[in-house]
């Protein structure tokens, strides 16, 4: 296989890569100054053509996406999603850090393709370092004429602005990320209309998360067909993976869309192998909102496809997290099910319901209060969550289902034996328990 | 009207509505909570969730669509083909009522919705008889929302009508989410309690026992209250009301749908404003006094009394010497029924309109809307039915008094007998008003409470609450509304109908419905009453 030559991390190493010389110094800008040639149409067609799928989650085509905005708007916004609230996902953070600016070109780049005035990057409350890295990229970008009322002296304006979060998983849902920009609980909203008829403010908006925004330059400088070269038909482009667990060299890395989660976790580029004494025996491969992998499933390809063949959601963000040997699959569904359970908005039913009671139960099961049956209950709440379309309002809720359902269905054995061993007073007490 | 199909069934609906509505118009009982016709859609309790018949991406033959769809969040479109009667939609409901139940305190033995609460009646139909939940609840506080509603936040399900309501209806946003998730409480701002002149409609439209009103909290069981319907007399608006009554005492009032006039709403003032029917300062006898003796006539001689004292008046001083004073609170037939009997007596007699109270402006909401985007108004004219009582006066033609007219002439000694009639709820007799007495030599005064004017009176009758009496009002738009009684006069009051009945001279039972019928013939208005539009009770 040919040496991956990586695109979105080529400035990983630099020295003082956030600054803005070194930056254009390593060709930063042109693509901007070649869109500004272009007209937005044939920027939104060369996206749409490159096939770039959203790499927040859902993987929906961006240029497709941006094609939704109604064609007689005179005001869109575009929100760029920084929020990067899943677990074990750090990719967005790494491109920041690395090189605010490509964030900064891509965002002016598909203002311009969106006919965008005014871009709000939604950054979570918890990036404090990125903040001010990614401020001091805007400030000097707006020095350098790349921002402000002539973009480069073309009449294109564009006003860009860090809005800051406070702290919530659900605000990385887009029409979440809205309401929090507007300064209300970060609801998601009932859909249609989508964002792209009326989104921030009840205006056009398009919202895009960074790591997709980070590809535009790259797609406008050397085309699509360039793009659409790497990886799979289905999932072209560069791609960030992270990985986190007892691995070698946790981190976050770049490839095509053609590795394996074996891959991640073995290849010396990459994780680097498991910790001496450590074995795979589950991963949760893409954030943790699309369920788990069992130590026989590594071979799964991480791209748009392959995750549903393996009883998963999709590729989601992308980061694997690994659970070794040593680790209580009855924590890991704890620790799952608290997250969804505190992060649940509570607008829906069966979010705000479902995901607490599962915490509650995987709260008993992990103390030694389990029985047989409540694993069925997780798993049927599970299912009445999400699972079926259009059960709530966002997707949180098919978040929380996923990895609940897998770890039940995947580690029942072990689950199950873990109940069965535990002291048998409890186990009784309850099984006598019923009623409201 | 465009059509659609409902579980195989094809219907006829207004447009513009949802398919929840359409199918609640038609019958269906649908099952949800968030959604109300009057409220913005929130589609967030997922209990009305339906299958929709959808073309295939693929092949464009039409299909059920995997996805489940809220019904409230759907626009009916003609054609349109959807279904409740599915395994899938079935075993949704069940499961959210198993959700809804997890932490809820079922306490319904003390809980005021019990019997008119959504949540037994889905729970009834859809839930299981014994829940799963083996796990101590999270248990949520009661709280003291404002001065006159409790929020029970254990039994609360977070459709947040009531904070819609604030928002959308009241325009005072006082309500609000505190917390996520399953802690997700409504609760009020710190020092800004629920307190505004419509709050009590959140009461109404809380579809759980989680918002109670403080006035009737543990009065009654409400399967033990009849309602009748009524109309409020609070201001000239006339709201559609519903008096809730039990053993000839009112315990609360609720709105009824109008959507000509109140919608879904009603104001606090008229929704409280029901007290002095229970009074005991209430006149409960007639009066007759004769000279310094004071004795109470019986009911059947009063008709012949009241018509031989005023012919004794007419001839002893003359045509021109009579007045009668009729009230805004009275209803149309009354007053038709008093015109009556005095234009018979004496045909030259004067007809006075009685004073109009007013309060303030009139408030608009949400607060501060103007035009179109009013949604509820509570007016300043604190009176039921002067449109009505100027029309019948205008019709009956002759010589006409406004009050101040009235009070002016009688304290000149213009007339020598009068007809006064109050039924007020408040002191109306003013200064001015309580000195005319002694001018009159024959002084009927028709009131509820005693003023400055029956205790001058010749005779006094006693007068019936609205609630004790039907007939019509006519409010501030013109439109010929109904009312029924709801309870009984107190002990020895005879209806005011019924007595200006008999007392104009006609035989048998007072119906409003019967008097109408005779106006007709000389006030074409009195044809037809305005009539809401009937509506499930479980559409809205």
């Amino acid at each position: 296989m040919a040496a991956y030559e990586p695109v979105l991390l080529r400035n990983k190493g630099v020295e003082n890569s956030t600054a803005l010389k070194v930056y254009e110094s390593r060709g930063g800008y042109q693509a901007l100054r070649k869109a500004l040639k272009m007209n937005p149409e044939e920027v939104v067609e060369e996206v749409k053509r490159a096939n770039l799928r959203g790499r927040g989650g859902a993987g929906f085509p961006a240029g497709v996406k941006w094609g939704f905005l109604p064609k007689d708007r005179t005001v869109t916004y575009l929100c760029v999603n920084s929020d990067e609230s899943e677990p074990p996902t750090f990719s967005n953070r790494v491109l920041i850090e690395i090189d605010p600016h490509m964030l900064v070109e891509g965002t002016i780049i598909t203002a311009y393709a969106t006919r965008a005035q005014v871009a709000y990057i939604y950054m979570r409350v918890e990036f404090h370092e990125q903040f001010h890295i990614l401020q001091k990229a805007i400030d000097e970008a707006y020095a350098a004429g790349y921002l402000g009322s002539k973009v480069l002296g073309s009449d294109f304006a564009l006003e860009c602005y860090i809005h800051r979060g406070a702290g919530a998983y659900v605000c990385g849902e887009e029409t979440g990320l809205i309401e929090s920009i507007e300064g209300k609980r970060g609801c998601p909203r009932i859909k249609p209309p989508f964002p792209a008829v009326e989104g921030l403010f009840y205006k056009p908006t398009v919202v895009n998360n960074v790591e997709t925004l980070c590809n535009v330059p790259h797609i406008i400088e050397r085309g699509a067909d360039w793009f659409t070269g790497i990886g799979p038909q289905h999932s072209t482009g560069p791609k960030l993976f992270c990985i986190s667990g007892p691995v070698n060299k946790p981190g976050c890395y770049e490839g095509a869309m053609d590795i394996t989660v074996r891959d991640l976790i073995e290849r010396e580029d990459m994780g680097g192998g498991m910790l001496p004494g450590k074995k795979v025996k589950g991963v949760l491969p893409g954030g943790v909102s699309v369920g788990i992998l069992t130590a026989d499933e590594l071979d799964m390809k991480m791209d748009f496809q392959d995750p549903a063949k393996y009883g998963l959601l999709g590729l989601g963000t992308a980061a694997a997290v690994v659970i070794d040997q040593d680790t209580d699959m009855r924590s890991v569904l704890r620790n799952m099910a608290r997250f969804y359970g505190t992060e649940s908005c509570g607008q829906c039913t069966q979010c705000r319901e479902g995901t607490a009671w599962m915490h509650t139960i995987a709260r008993r099961i992990e103390a030694d209060g389990g029985r047989i049956e409540d694993l069925d209950i997780i798993a049927e709440t599970a299912r009445s969550m999400g699972m079926m379309p259009g059960l709530s309002i966002c997707g949180l809720s098919d978040g929380a289902t996923y990895p609940l359902e897998t770890i039940v269905k995947k580690f029942h054995s072990e689950l199950e034996e873990s109940i069965r061993a535990q002291s048998p007073t409890e186990t009784d007490a309850l099984a006598g328990a019923v009623g409201h | 009207m465009p059509k659609i199909t409902i579980d195989n069934r094809e219907i006829e609906c207004r447009k513009g509505i949802s398919v929840l509505q359409a199918a609640l118009e038609a019958g269906w009982n649908i099952p949800h909570y968030c959604a109300h016709p009057g409220l913005r859609v929130v589609a967030s309790c997922r209990l009305c969730l339906m299958e929709m018949r959808m073309p295939d991406p693929k092949t464009q033959e039409p299909t059920w669509s995997p996805k489940l769809v809220p019904a409230c969040q759907t626009p009916v479109r003609d054609g349109q083909v959807v279904r409740f009667d599915s395994d899938r939609v079935r075993q949704n409901v069940k499961r959210c009522m198993e959700f809804f139940l997890l932490d809820h305190p079922l306490d319904c033995p003390v809980c005021d919705q019990a019997g008119e609460c959504h949540l037994q009646d889905y729970s009834y139909r859809f839930g299981e008889a014994e829940s799963r939940m083996v796990d101590e609840k999270l248990e949520k506080p009661k709280k003291d929302i404002g001065p006159r509603t409790l929020l029970y936040s254990d039994r609360c399900v977070l459709c947040t009508r009531c904070i819609r309501f604030t928002q959308e209806i009241s325009g005072t946003h006082e309500l609000c989410l505190v917390n996520r998730g399953t802690r997700n409480e409504i609760d009020v701002f710190p020092g800004k309690p629920l307190d505004n002149p419509l709050q009590g409609n959140v009461v109404d439209i809380c579809p759980v026992g989680s918002l109670i009103d403080k006035d009737f909290l543990f009065k009654r069981r409400v399967w033990e209250l009849e309602s009748a319907s009524s109309i409020c007399p609070g201001c000239a608006r006339g709201c559609f009301i519903r008096v809730d009554h039990c053993d000839g005492t009112v315990y609360r009032l609720k709105p009824r749908y109008n959507p000509k006039v109140n919608d879904w709403w009603i104001c606090d003032e008229g929704r409280f404003g029901w007290k002095y029917v229970h009074d005991d300062k209430r006149i409960t006898a007639p009066v007759l006094h004769r000279g310094h003796e004071k004795t109470t006539p019986k009911w059947e001689e009063l008709p012949e009394i009241l018509r031989y004292r005023f012919e004794e008046q007419m001839r002893k001083n003359g045509p021109d010497k009579v007045v009668a004073m009729l009230s805004p609170f009275m209803a149309c037939e009354e007053a038709w029924l008093l015109i009556k009997f005095i234009r018979e007596v004496a045909p030259q007699a004067a007809l006075a309109m009685g004073p109009v109270s007013e309060d303030g402006e009139n408030q608009h909401f949400p607060v501060g809307a103007s035009g179109d985007a009013v949604r509820f108004t509570i007016l300043k004219e604190k009176c039921p039915n002067r449109r009505g009582i100027e029309l019948l006066i205008g019709a009956a033609g002759g010589k006409t008094l406004s009050f101040e007219e009235f009070v002016e002439k009688s304290a000149a000694g213009d007339f020598s007998a009068g007809w006064v009639v109050g039924g007020y709820p408040a002191e109306w007799v003013d200064k001015a008003a309580g000195k005319i007495a002694p001018k009159f030599e024959l002084l009927v005064v028709q009131d509820i409470f005693p003023n400055a004017l029956t205790d001058a009176a010749t005779i006094i009758l006693p007068s019936c609450a609205w609630v004790e009496r039907e007939g019509s009002f006519v409010n501030s738009t013109g439109l010929i509304q109904p009312f029924e009684r709801a309870i009984s006069p107190p002990e020895g009051v005879k209806r005011d109908g019924q007595y200006l009945y008999e007392i104009a001279g006609l035989d048998g039972l007072y119906r409003a419905g019967r008097v109408r019928e005779l106006m007709n013939a000389t006030i074409e208005e009195f044809a037809a009453v305005f009539e809401a539009p009937p509506m499930p009770a479980h559409a809205h």
